[in-house]
C-alpha cells in the first residue's frame, strides 16, 4: 500500500467530514460549543470553592451565659450560619422538613447546671442526613464547636482545681492529634468535584460523537459512498452536494427516496483495512483537534493556581488524549456493531451516563461492591481519573502512573482496528444499512 | 433486528396517516406508536428499569469501612503499642504498619492506602512527664470520604487512649473513678441523623437520581418519538390532540415512577415511602411536564436520533445544579436563576422531602407551583412552536 494513497484518504475524509460540519449546526456544535459550554459551566458551578454558612437552627431550652456562648460559637463557625431559634421541636421539624434549616442544636435545659456541677452536659445535633453533603459538613463544624466549648469547659474547671493554666491544657488531653490533610489541604471542591467532572462529560460527548460520527453514515446508507470516496476520490464531493444537503436534513423520506435505486451499486467491491484506518482517523480528525483543545483548558483551569511539574502535565495530557481518541472509537464500535445510530447510541449512553459513579471519586473505590468493581475496572474513565488525581492533586512520582497512559494507548489503538475491522464488516453489509 | 424495525418505518411512511386531532385518538394513536417502536419503548420503559438496578450498584455496601491506613511507630513503647492496638480494633479502619513516611506515601500514591498516623519518638516518655504530646494523622485530601474515615477511625483512637491516660492521673489525684471517667468530655455531642438514619450514601444519592434518570430517559423517548413523527409529517396535530399526546406518554411515565417508588427503593432498603399519597400528586405532576418539554424539544430537534445525541451528557450538570449534592445557595447568581428551567430543580427536592423525609404538601408548595408554572411554560412554547413549524415541508 503507498504511502500518498493512505494519506490521501485522510485528506479525503477530513474534507468530506469538514464539509458535514459546516453545514449541520448540531453536529458542529456537539464538537465545538456544546463541550466547551460544559467546561465552563461546570467550572463555574464550582466557582465558590468551598461550602460555608449551611443554614441550622438552634432550640435553647437552658437560656444561661454557656448556652448563649453555645450559640455564637455556633454562629462563628464559617460552615454554619444559625437561621433562626426554634422554641418548639414541632417547628424546627418543620423547618427541616420546608428545607428552610438543615439541622437544629438542641441544649437541653439543664445544660448550665450540669456543667457547673461538673457532669457531662451533651448537645443534641438532628441532622438532616438525607442531604449527605449538608449534614456531613454540619456534622463536622458542630463537633468542632462541641470541642472548643468542652476544652474550654474543662480548661476552666482545672484552672480551678488549682492546676497551672500553661498545664492545663496538657493535662485535657495529654495526647492530641495534630490532623494533616495531605493534598487538597482547603477541600477546594473544584478540584475535588469540578476536575474529576469535566472529564467524565468529555468522555461522554465524545463518546456520543463517536456514534454520531459512523452511525449517520450507516442511518443515511452513505458509508459504501464515504468509503468509495475516501479512496478513489469520486464521486467529487461538488457534485454531490445536492444529495447531502438533503441527507443532511436526513428525514426518511429523503434518504429511502435517493438511496435505495443506488445503494447496491455503492457497495464497494474490494474494501482495504489501511485505507479504512486512516479514512476513520480523517472523519474523525476534527473531533479529536477540538476535543484536545478543550482537554488543555480543562487542565490548565485545573492546574493553573499550583505547581505541576511539567512533566506529570504531560502524562495526564497524554491520558486525556487517549481517553477522548478511545471514547471516539468506542463510540463508533458500538454504533457499527449494533448497524444501528440510535442502538450506538444507547450503548454509549448506558455505558458512560453513570461511569462517574462507578469511577470511585465521590464513593471511593474501595467501598464500591465487588461485583462492581469489575465493571468500574473495565470503564476508561475509571483508570483515567486514577492518573488524573495521582498526578494532579497528589502530585505523585510520575512513573506510578505512566502504566495508566500506557495503558491507554495501547486501548485506543486496539479501539481504532476494531472501529475499522467493524466498518469493513458494516461495508459487506449493504442490506443492513439504513436502521433507525 | 434494526432491519426489521427499518421495515416498519417505511410501511409507516408508505401509508401518511393524518394525524389524530381529539384527545382520546391521538392518546390511543401514541400508546400504538410507543409501543411499536422498539427505540422509543427501550428508552421510555426499559432503560429506566435497568438503570433502577444498575445505578446502585457501586453503593451497595453503603457505609465505607475498614479503609486501609499506615501507622508509623517510631515510638516503640508500650503506649504506642497501645495506639496501634485502639487503632486496628476501630471499624473504620484497616491498618498496616510502615517503616517510614515515605513508604507510607508511596503507598498512597499507588492507592493502596488512604492515610497513615506517625507516632513520633519519645511519646511516651512526654505523656509521662506530663508535657503536651502529639501524633499526627495525615489523611489523603483527594478522596473526600476516606479522608474523614482516616481522621475519624485514628481520632476516635487516639481520643480513647488519650481519655484513658487522664482517668488514670485523676484517679491518681484522688478523684472517684466513676467521675474521672465522666468527666472525658464536658459537651459531648450526640448526633441523631434524621430520615436516612444509617447514613448510607445509596440511600443519600439514589433517590435523588432516580428523578433525573425518569426525566432523562421520557425526555429522550419522547423527544425521539417526536421526532420520528416529524420525520414522517406525523408531528402536527391540534391543541387537544397534544394533550393527548402528553397524557398518554406521561401515564406510561407515571407507571415507571410507581415502580421507583414502590419497589426499587424498597428492593435496596432506601428510606420511602413517607408520603405515599403526596409522591403520587408529585408524578402525576412532574410526568406530563416533563413530557411537554419532551414535546418541546422533539419540535426543535426535529429528527429520530438527536434527542439522544443532545441530551445524554446533561445528567451530571442539571444534578450539580439541583441544590441536592451541592447547596444551591452556593452556585453563581446567574445559576441560581438560571436553574429553576429544568423540571428536576423542583423536582429532585419535592421527591425527597415527600418520598424520603415524610414532608407534607403545604410544606413541598414551592416546588410544586415551580413544576406547574414550568408545564406551563414548556406548553406555552410548544404551542408557539406548533405555530412556526410549517405542516408541509415547502420544497417537499
Amino acid at each position: 500500500m503507498h504511502l500518498t494513497k493512505l494519506s490521501e484518504a485522510f485528506l479525503r475524509s477530513a474534507a468530506y467530514e469538514r464539509r458535514f460540519l459546516a453545514k449541520n449546526h448540531w453536529d458542529f456544535s456537539m464538537v465545538v460549543w456544546i463541550p466547551l459550554a460544559t467546561v465552563l459551566l461546570i467550572w463555574w458551578i464550582f466557582s465558590q470553592t468551598q461550602i460555608t454558612d449551611l443554614p441550622i437552627g438552634v432550640i435553647d431550652q437552658d437560656n444561661s451565659a454557656v448556652a448563649n456562648t453555645a450559640v455564637r460559637y455556633l454562629e462563628a463557625s464559617p460552615t454554619l450560619t444559625v437561621r433562626q431559634l426554634y422554641y418548639s421541636q414541632a417547628d424546627a421539624e418543620a423547618a427541616i422538613l420546608q428545607r428552610d434549616i438543615y439541622a437544629v442544636v438542641i441544649i437541653p435545659e439543664d445544660f448550665s447546671r450540669n456543667i457547673l456541677s461538673s457532669q457531662p452536659a451533651p448537645l443534641t445535633l438532628q441532622v438532616n442526613a438525607q442531604y449527605g453533603t449538608h449534614s456531613g459538613i454540619i456534622q463536622a463544624g458542630v463537633q468542632a464547636v462541641a470541642s472548643t466549648l468542652s476544652a474550654g469547659v474543662e480548661i476552666k474547671r482545672l484552672v480551678k482545681q488549682g492546676v497551672a493554666p500553661s498545664q492545663a491544657m496538657t493535662a485535657y488531653a495529654p495526647i492530641s492529634v495534630q490532623r494533616i490533610s495531605l493534598f487538597n489541604a482547603a477541600t477546594n471542591y473544584q478540584q475535588f468535584l469540578a476536575s474529576t467532572v469535566i472529564p467524565a462529560l468529555l468522555h461522554i460527548l465524545a463518546m456520543v460523537i463517536g456514534a454520531t460520527t459512523i452511525g449517520r453514515e450507516l442511518r443515511d446508507k452513505n458509508i459504501g459512498r464515504w468509503y468509495r470516496f475516501i479512496d478513489t476520490g469520486k464521486p467529487h464531493l461538488t457534485l454531490s452536494k445536492t444529495s447531502k444537503t438533503t441527507s443532511s436534513l436526513s428525514t426518511k423520506q429523503d434518504s429511502s427516496n435517493n438511496k435505495t435505486s443506488s445503494s447496491s451499486a455503492k457497495v464497494p467491491h474490494s474494501v482495504s483495512l489501511s485505507v479504512l484506518v486512516f479514512g476513520l482517523l480523517g472523519k474523525y480528525f476534527w473531533p479529536i483537534l477540538a476535543y484536545s483543545l478543550w482537554s488543555a483548558l480543562i487542565l490548565w483551569l485545573a492546574t493553573s493556581n499550583q505547581n505541576i511539574n511539567i512533566m506529570s502535565l504531560m502524562a495526564v495530557y497524554a491520558g486525556f488524549l487517549c481517553l477522548m481518541v478511545l471514547s471516539f472509537w468506542l463510540g463508533a464500535i458500538f454504533t457499527l456493531n449494533s448497524f444501528s445510530l440510535r442502538m450506538g447510541l444507547s450503548t454509549t449512553g448506558f455505558i458512560s451516563a453513570p461511569s462517574y459513579a462507578f469511577a470511585g471519586v465521590t464513593f471511593p473505590y474501595i467501598a464500591i461492591s465487588d461485583s462492581a468493581q469489575y465493571w468500574s475496572n473495565a470503564l476508561p474513565l475509571t483508570h483515567y481519573l486514577k492518573l488524573h488525581i495521582a498526578q494532579l492533586q497528589m502530585q505523585a512520582p510520575i512513573a506510578i502512573s505512566l502504566p495508566i497512559v500506557y495503558g491507554l494507548i495501547l486501548a485506543a489503538i486496539i479501539a481504532l482496528v476494531l472501529a475499522a475491522l467493524l466498518t469493513k464488516r458494516a461495508l459487506a453489509h449493504p442490506e443492513r444499512w439504513g436502521a433507525r | 433486528m434494526s432491519a426489521q424495525s427499518n421495515n416498519t418505518h417505511s410501511k409507516a411512511t408508505s401509508t401518511i396517516t393524518p394525524a389524530s386531532q381529539s384527545f382520546w385518538t391521538s392518546f390511543i394513536q401514541t400508546f400504538k406508536d410507543v409501543f411499536g417502536d422498539k427505540g422509543v419503548l427501550l428508552m421510555l420503559i426499559i432503560a429506566p428499569i435497568i438503570y433502577g438496578f444498575f445505578y446502585p450498584w457501586p453503593y451497595s455496601s453503603e457505609v465505607v469501612n475498614h479503609v486501609p491506613v499506615g501507622i508509623i511507630d517510631h515510638d516503640n513503647s508500650n503506649l504506642s503499642r497501645t495506639l496501634v492496638r485502639y487503632a486496628s480494633a476501630s471499624p473504620y479502619l484497616d491498618t498496616e504498619r510502615f517503616i517510614n513516611e515515605q513508604a507510607a506515601k508511596e503507598a498512597i500514591w499507588s492507592d493502596q492506602i488512604a492515610g497513615y498516623m506517625v507516632i513520633p519518638t519519645g511519646l511516651e516518655e512526654q505523656v509521662q512527664s506530663g508535657e503536651q504530646a502529639h501524633v499526627s494523622v495525615l489523611g489523603n485530601g483527594g478522596y473526600f470520604i476516606l479522608n474523614k474515615n482516616v481522621q475519624l477511625g485514628f481520632s476516635q483512637a487516639v481520643g480513647t487512649v488519650s481519655a484513658g491516660i487522664k482517668v488514670k492521673k485523676s484517679i491518681a489525684k484522688g478523684a472517684y473513678a466513676s467521675t474521672a471517667a465522666q468527666n472525658t468530655q464536658a459537651v459531648p455531642l450526640r448526633i441523631m441523623p434524621l430520615y436516612n438514619q444509617t447514613e448510607g450514601y445509596g440511600a443519600y444519592v439514589v433517590p435523588a437520581v432516580s428523578v433525573i434518570i425518569l426525566q432523562q430517559t421520557l425526555l429522550m423517548a419522547t423527544a425521539m418519538l417526536i421526532g420520528t413523527w416529524y420525520e414522517q409529517r406525523r408531528h402536527s396535530t391540534s391543541v387537544r390532540g397534544w394533550l393527548g399526546r402528553i397524557g398518554a406518554l406521561s401515564s406510561l411515565s407515571f407507571i415507571v415512577g410507581c415502580f421507583y417508588y414502590g419497589w426499587a427503593f424498597e428492593l435496596h432498603h432506601y428510606p420511602r415511602g413517607q408520603n405515599m399519597l403526596g409522591t403520587l400528586l408529585f408524578l402525576a405532576l412532574f410526568c406530563p411536564t416533563v413530557a411537554t418539554l419532551g414535546c418541546v424539544l422533539g419540535l426543535w430537534f426535529r429528527q429520530r436520533e438527536r434527542s439522544m445525541q443532545i441530551l445524554i451528557f446533561i445528567s451530571l450538570p442539571i444534578f450539580f445544579l439541583s441544590g441536592y449534592p451541592w447547596p444551591a445557595d452556593q452556585l453563581p447568581q446567574v445559576l441560581q436563576v438560571i436553574r429553576w428551567l429544568v423540571p428536576t430543580t423542583p423536582a429532585i427536592n419535592t421527591s425527597v422531602q415527600l418520598n424520603q423525609m415524610g414532608a407534607s404538601i403545604s410544606q413541598v408548595a414551592i416546588g410544586f407551583y415551580a413544576l406547574a408554572g414550568l408545564w406551563l411554560l414548556y406548553f406555552v412554547l410548544l404551542l408557539f412552536l406548533r405555530k412556526r413549524i410549517p405542516q408541509r415541508k415547502a420544497y417537499l
